[in-house]
Parts: C-alpha cells; structure tokens; sequence
C-alpha cells in the first residue's frame, strides 16, 4: 500500500535535522495540494498527542521536530548521564526577559530598568548565545544594541517573538501577585 | 514568597534596590500609585542598616535608590509657591520605573516556567557523537570565536619563531580540498591539531581561511567547547549525502 502524506510528513520531520518548517515541508510535497499537506499535517499532530507513545512532535523554534514526553524526562536524563540541565541565573533571566520586549535596548537602558549594573550578565547572555549584539545606536557614545537570537526563542521553545507571553497574560500577573501576598497576612 | 521569613531575608537575595522596594511594597500591601514615601523610606533604611557595611561595588544601587527616595520626600515637603504645572508628582518617576520592573518580574516568572517546560522535552540534537558524561553543552561557534582563537594560535606559532626557508603558495582551494578529504576519512578534525600541523605561518592562515569558507559554505560545522579550547570540525549531514 501506498504510504499517506501523513507517514511521509512523520518520515520528513524525523530525518530533519532542524526544525522542518512548513514551508520546506509543502516544497518537498509539491506534487500535493498545499491544503492536503497542512491537513495531513494536522492529523499527524493530533495523532501524536494520543497516549501510549513516549515521544511527540511540537513547533518550535520555527518548524516542527520529534522531542521526547516530558514524563520521560527521568530517563532521558539517565540515558544521557546528564543530572540537571542547568537553569538561567534569576539575574539572566531578568535582564534576557528586558531584552525580549524592549529590543533593541543598550547595556545603560537594561540598567536604568533592572536599577542595577548588567554588564556581566549581559556577558554571560551573549557567552550563551541567547542575545546577540546587533549594531550601534546613533547616539552620545554609540552604544552597542542588543537583540535576542534564534537559541532564544528554542530555549523557551518560542517560534517567534509573537509568542511571548503577551500584556494582558503579564497584567493578570501582577493583579494575581496582591491578593496573594494579603493571604499571607500574619 | 520569602514574605513569612522577611526579617531573615539577606540584601544579596534582591537582584537589585527595585527588587527591594517591590518587596517592601507587597508586604507593607502599599498601593503602588500611592507611595507613602517616608514609610516606605523607613522600611528601605531599615534593611539597609541590617547589614554592618555597604559594599559599594555591589549595593552602591542600594543606596543611589535610598538618596532618591529621601530627594522625593524633600520634594514632597518643600512648600512651593505655585503648584506644580499639571500636578506633577515627584514620585512619579519612581512609580513609572517601579511599575514597568513589576513587569518585568512577571514576565520572568512566565518565562521561568516556560523554561522549566522546554529543559524536560528532549530533541534529537545536531551532536555527531554523544558527549561524553560531564561534557559541557557544545555551542555552535561564532566567527567572533573563531577568530579569537586564531589569534590565539597565531601567538602560539609566532611564539615557534621558525624560519621559513622557501616560500610555498598556498591556495584557499587546495587547502580547503584538503580538510574536505580529512573529514571523509576521519570524520572529525580537531582543528587546533591541524592548524599547528601547518609547516608555515601562511599555511596556517590560508588553512583558517578555509575553515571561514567551509562554514560559509556551510559545508561544515563547528563547533567550540569552550573559548580558546580546540574546534572540532564535522562535514554537514546533508552536504555529504548530496554529493
């Protein structure tokens, strides 16, 4: 029997060693109508999301790739003899989420914001591949502009910056952060 | 929340004064838009006070925020003549400042557990070989990298000080024929072993100039533990089944 578009689809992704986009997946599936494709493609998630399998395809990172059930985690980590992945410092996470939504921002304006000296974290961030230095502002000692990199957006498993937890999701946040603290009361 | 044990709660936990202040905010519950600032003011110095000395390279933040909070309330009880155009409060540069940084925190917070949610999937990873236990996380290098550590190999040689007796022409081709042929066979290079094989001083820089090309090209990759630390060199997967 013929194989579907959806096995051809599951085959491309898993011999991919990026993230295969949609669009690199109609292009090698060009004798199909692109809207059967994206059906297929569609199916192909859903089934991956049914129970019983440990591994599952998500979007990340601007294309879509096979990763492990989180409940596997355990042994992967085993497998790999890899204790703990290591976490960004509280520090790079603050300064990296201030280069997410006010790119593109200099050293001083991450400062002035976190009210705290960044340069070393800045240094770290950029060891890490995670912001990058885009360029110069036109302004009193040109200062170096930073942005944030493709690693970025897959650490955080983001297809774009879009994806960013957007206004609203941060204001419910910090409306949420009160009432907490007043249970607290002592 | 460090709220229940605040009074053991050390300076070194706050990332920075605006981290403090938020803290101080939520637990005194102060509307953010109404700052008392001379509790607020209190509150700040207490915590400050805790400590025996101010370690100005590290809280001189601190204390810049504790002069900023006393200049406002200075302002605050200076009579004027006139009232301020528009009303003007001079707490609200602080309050603009302290809002955004809220901000800020719940963003980290979202993206905290985003995090936590990416680091327990696991992908198949561009990783020829599986590293070794303990191996540190290999990064794809830079050209900023590479060239850094040229310069550091370029020290190295230089350091050899040996005479080159007959030139020789190298071309960028032939060299970069060369490493293709080496990575058929074995592979992987290690670039650092390769570069400081080359006879000369020209040898050496045409066969870094290849290695730029070749990742150009995007024939190879390359990858760099760690800086200064040797490049592993592999062919692309996909160049090598085109060919």
């Amino acid at each position: 029997m013929a194989p579907g578009l959806k096995e051809i689809i599951e085959a491309l992704i898993f011999v991919s060693l990026e993230p295969l986009s949609l669009d690199k997946i109609k292009e090698t599936l060009a004798d199909h109508p692109p809207e059967e494709v994206e059906q297929s493609l569609q199916e192909l998630l859903r089934d991956c999301e049914a129970p019983g399998r440990g591994i599952s395809i998500i979007q990340s990172g601007g294309g879509f790739v096979f990763i492990t059930r989180r409940e596997i985690d355990p042994w992967v980590r085993r497998f790999l003899k890899i204790d703990r992945k290591s976490k960004l410092t509280s520090a790079s996470l603050e300064t990296l989420s201030i280069v997410a939504y006010h790119q593109p921002i200099t050293l001083s304006e991450i400062s002035a914001l976190r009210g705290v000296d960044s340069s070393y974290t800045i240094k770290t961030l950029l060891e890490k591949k995670l912001i990058k230095i885009t360029g110069r502002k036109k302004s009193p000692g040109n200062p170096l502009i930073y942005r944030t990199t493709e690693r970025f957006l897959a650490y955080f498993g983001l297809n774009s910056l879009e994806e960013l937890p957007t206004e609203e999701e941060i204001a419910k946040i910090v409306g949420e952060d009160k009432p907490v603290e007043q249970e607290e009361k002592p | 929340m460090e709220t229940s044990e605040s009074y053991q709660v050390r300076l070194e936990v706050f990332e920075g004064p605006l981290d403090l202040l938020l803290f101080l905010i939520r637990k005194k519950k102060i509307d953010i838009h109404n700052i008392p600032i001379a509790v607020i003011t209190r509150e700040y110095l207490d915590y400050l006070n805790r400590k025996e000395q101010i370690n100005l390279d590290r809280e001189a933040e601190f204390v810049l925020i504790a002069a900023l909070l006393i200049h406002i309330k200075s302002q605050l009880l200076l009579p004027r003549e006139e009232p301020l155009l528009g009303g003007e409060d001079p707490r609200r540069f602080l309050v603009d400042q302290l809002i955004e940084f809220q901000k800020i925190k719940a963003a980290c917070s979202l993206l905290k557990e985003r995090e936590e949610e990416q680091l327990s999937l696991w992908t198949r990873e561009i990783r020829p070989p599986l590293p070794e236990p303990g191996e540190p996380d290999l990064v794809e290098v830079s050209l900023f990298d590479l060239a850094e550590t040229f310069f550091v190999l370029m020290k190295r040689k230089e350091a050899e000080n040996f005479k080159v007796v007959r030139g020789k022409n190298y071309s960028l081709e032939e060299k970069m024929n060369e490493i293709i042929a080496m990575l058929k066979k074995e592979k992987v290079l290690d670039f650092l072993d390769y570069f400081s094989r080359q006879e000369t001083l020209e040898g050496a820089i045409v066969s870094f100039f290849s290695l730029l090309e070749l990742i150009r090209a995007r024939l190879v990759i390359a990858i760099q533990e760690q800086l200064f630390q040797t490049i592993k060199v592999w062919l692309r997967k996909e160049s090598s089944i085109r060919q």
